[in-house]
């Protein structure tokens, strides 16, 4: 698979938790490296909503041993799973 | 007998079993009463009146727990805000309360300007964090406490020595409830509602001083309240752990620290068993799984009890209004009731009444009416819903069910649940049972919208399982075959998730505005 472009994987990421869970925040800062459990942006549905988001954006599955905040739980984390699950 | 009574005799009891783990943090019974005397200091110099309000925010935690006890012994009525509010509504709540002080958890210093802009009753915060000079006229003071000796005296025959008779009927909590209208309502509970629930709970659970329990729900929800208290009560241990959105590590939690007890809402329960590695886990040392906050599809109990067949399941129905257990269903029993809520939990009478107040004949469908020491006082400044719901003392709790022969109880369906449908009433939750029959579904919440020819007509917004597809018709052939044909919903959408209060509840007033 081609090396993916982390600024744009970064802006579908930060769209998409922008619009879904922030709706009502959108002023509030989010910083790429912000844990969304501490900072309260996304619960346990919302957490599914974001994997099935990524799954289908990126073309893989996510396992369940897979759904882990080192994955999962900020926008870096995101970002280098993705490159991880990707390569 | 008061509510703090439960900290203080467990102290003397088990001053060195471990009360409260969290994460990397633990503490013993000694400990956490030695922190919870010096937060009784601190907040006896505060200057406010015995009675005054004062709203807990603080996350789940060991500081939550011994600030619970603390506001309540100092002669406070204690307050827990729900933290995922926006600071609007927790200004609001503030307000409608009086709340002449805020707790509130260093955390939440990025709102907290926010909420006190609007707040007109504040003049006092006490935090972790150094919060002075945030708003002209509110004195700030820091919570400075650590773990040290306790000088509790054991005492002898520990439970028995509780007695909820005892337990004036004053208030000691007002929690908050989200309430089907929209505006949030204050249930008035007092010492004698808290300590007899608590009682009632910890004995048809069995709970003892070697039970520890996985907490997941959230101290400001009165089903987390009463994990807090039962287990506290009995000398258990209460293992915090606020991560659910990541199931895989709670699992590991439970497994590491040989948790005794799960307690969940029906959609912890649907996520556990669809989205994480549960049905394999061993969990050895679980004994028991309770379920209460909404009803949980027969289908999903089911699956739990079989992946899980020597664990015990309860089954369990409340409301906040009644502090909140009312009933329970004996694990030993489920298999050949499923669908119950069960029996009246011990000193709790249940009623099943029709619109004239009067007990309706076994078999057949009224209102439940929960009468005994756990019916709340009212109410805060809501006097015409108290009156809508409080009648002699009786709470009638708006859900439709009937009693069987053997007097466990079946809910069918919500007062204000029930649709309309040209003439004829449907039952939301029995076409929500159905469409859950569908294999390729997750979630449903079946809701009434208006209808030029109906006058009201049945809309179902589901959730598909990963992996799964289906559409409108098809879903419509699979209820026709099951139920009556006014009992099709005319409308179906399809939604990655339904939106949800945060007690886990569906919001169906939320589904039917947007429709």
């Amino acid at each position: 698979m081609a090396a993916i472009d982390q600024n744009t994987v970064r802006k579908d990421l930060r769209d998409f938790i922008i619009e879904n869970f922030m709706v009502g925040s959108e002023n509030e800062t989010l910083h790429d490296n912000d844990s969304f459990m501490e900072r309260g942006i996304v619960d346990s549905t919302g957490v599914l909503e974001l994997t099935s988001f990524v799954e289908e954006k990126y073309a893989f599955t996510i396992e369940d041993d897979e759904m882990l905040p080192e994955n999962l739980d900020s926008i870096d984390n995101l970002v280098k799973f993705i490159q991880k699950k990707l390569n | 007998m008061k509510v703090y009574d439960i900290l203080e005799r467990a102290a003397r009891q088990f001053p060195d079993r471990t009360a409260v783990v969290h994460q990397e943090r633990r503490i013993d019974f000694a400990g956490l009463y030695s922190c919870y005397r010096q937060a009784v200091h601190s907040l006896e110099k505060s200057g406010l009146n015995a009675g005054d309000r004062v709203g807990l925010l603080w996350e789940n935690s060991i500081e939550y727990i011994y600030l619970f006890f603390a506001i309540q012994r100092a002669g406070f009525v204690v307050v827990p805000v729900d933290t995922s509010l926006k600071p609007d509504k927790i200004s609001f709540i503030m307000n409608d309360c009086s709340a002449r002080t805020l707790v509130c958890q260093g955390k939440f210093k990025r709102y907290l300007s926010a909420i006190l802009e609007n707040c007109t009753t504040i003049e006092y915060l006490f935090s972790d964090a150094d919060f002075s000079g945030i708003k002209e006229g509110i004195r700030a003071d820091r919570l400075s406490i650590s773990p040290g000796d306790s000088n509790a005296a054991p005492v002898d025959d520990y439970l028995k020595s509780i007695d909820p008779e005892n337990a004036p009927h004053v208030l000691t909590a007002i929690f908050y409830t989200s309430g089907s209208t929209g505006i949030p309502k204050g249930v008035m509970l007092s010492h004698r509602n808290l300590v007899s629930n608590t009682i009632a709970t910890v004995e048809y659970l069995k709970l003892s001083e070697i039970d520890s329990v996985i907490v997941i729900l959230p101290f400001y929800y009165i089903y987390g309240n009463s994990l807090l208290l039962t287990h506290v009560a009995c000398g258990g241990c209460l293992v915090l752990d606020n991560r659910f959105m990541y199931p895989e590590v709670i699992l590991d939690t439970m497994e590491k620290e040989k948790v005794t007890g799960f307690s969940g809402v029906p959609s912890n329960f649907m996520i556990l068993l669809n989205k994480s590695s549960f049905p394999n886990r061993r969990l050895e040392s679980l004994r028991y799984f309770t379920q209460a906050g909404g009803a949980m599809a027969p289908e999903v109990v089911r699956k739990l009890i079989e992946t899980f067949p020597g664990k015990e399941t309860y089954i369990m129905y409340g409301q906040t209004e009644a502090a909140p257990r009312a009933t329970y269903c004996p694990p030993e029993r489920l298999r050949e009731k499923l669908g119950t809520i069960g029996i009246p939990v011990p000193g709790v009478d249940i009623k099943i009444m029709d619109d004239d107040g009067n007990e309706v004949p076994t078999g057949q469908s009224g209102e439940i009416v929960i009468i005994g020491p756990n019916v709340m006082m009212g109410y805060w400044n809501q006097p015409d819903e108290e009156a809508s719901v409080l009648r002699d003392g009786k709470l009638f709790s708006g859900d439709l069910a009937r009693k069987d022969d053997d007097g466990f109880i079946f809910i069918i369906g919500r007062k204000k649940e029930i649709i309309k449908v040209g003439g004829n009433r449907v039952s939301a939750k029995e076409v929500e049972e159905r469409i859950l029959e569908n294999e390729a579904v997750s979630e449903a919440a079946v809701y009434g919208v208006g209808d030029e020819l109906l006058g009201e007509a049945i809309k179902a917004t589901i959730v598909l399982k990963p992996g799964h597809s289906s559409d409108q018709r098809q879903i419509q052939r699979f209820c026709r075959e099951r139920l009556a044909e006014h009992k099709i919903p005319k409308y179906i959408e399809f939604s990655a998730e339904l939106p949800k209060y945060q007690s886990g509840k569906v919001n169906k007033l939320a589904l039917a505005k947007k429709s």
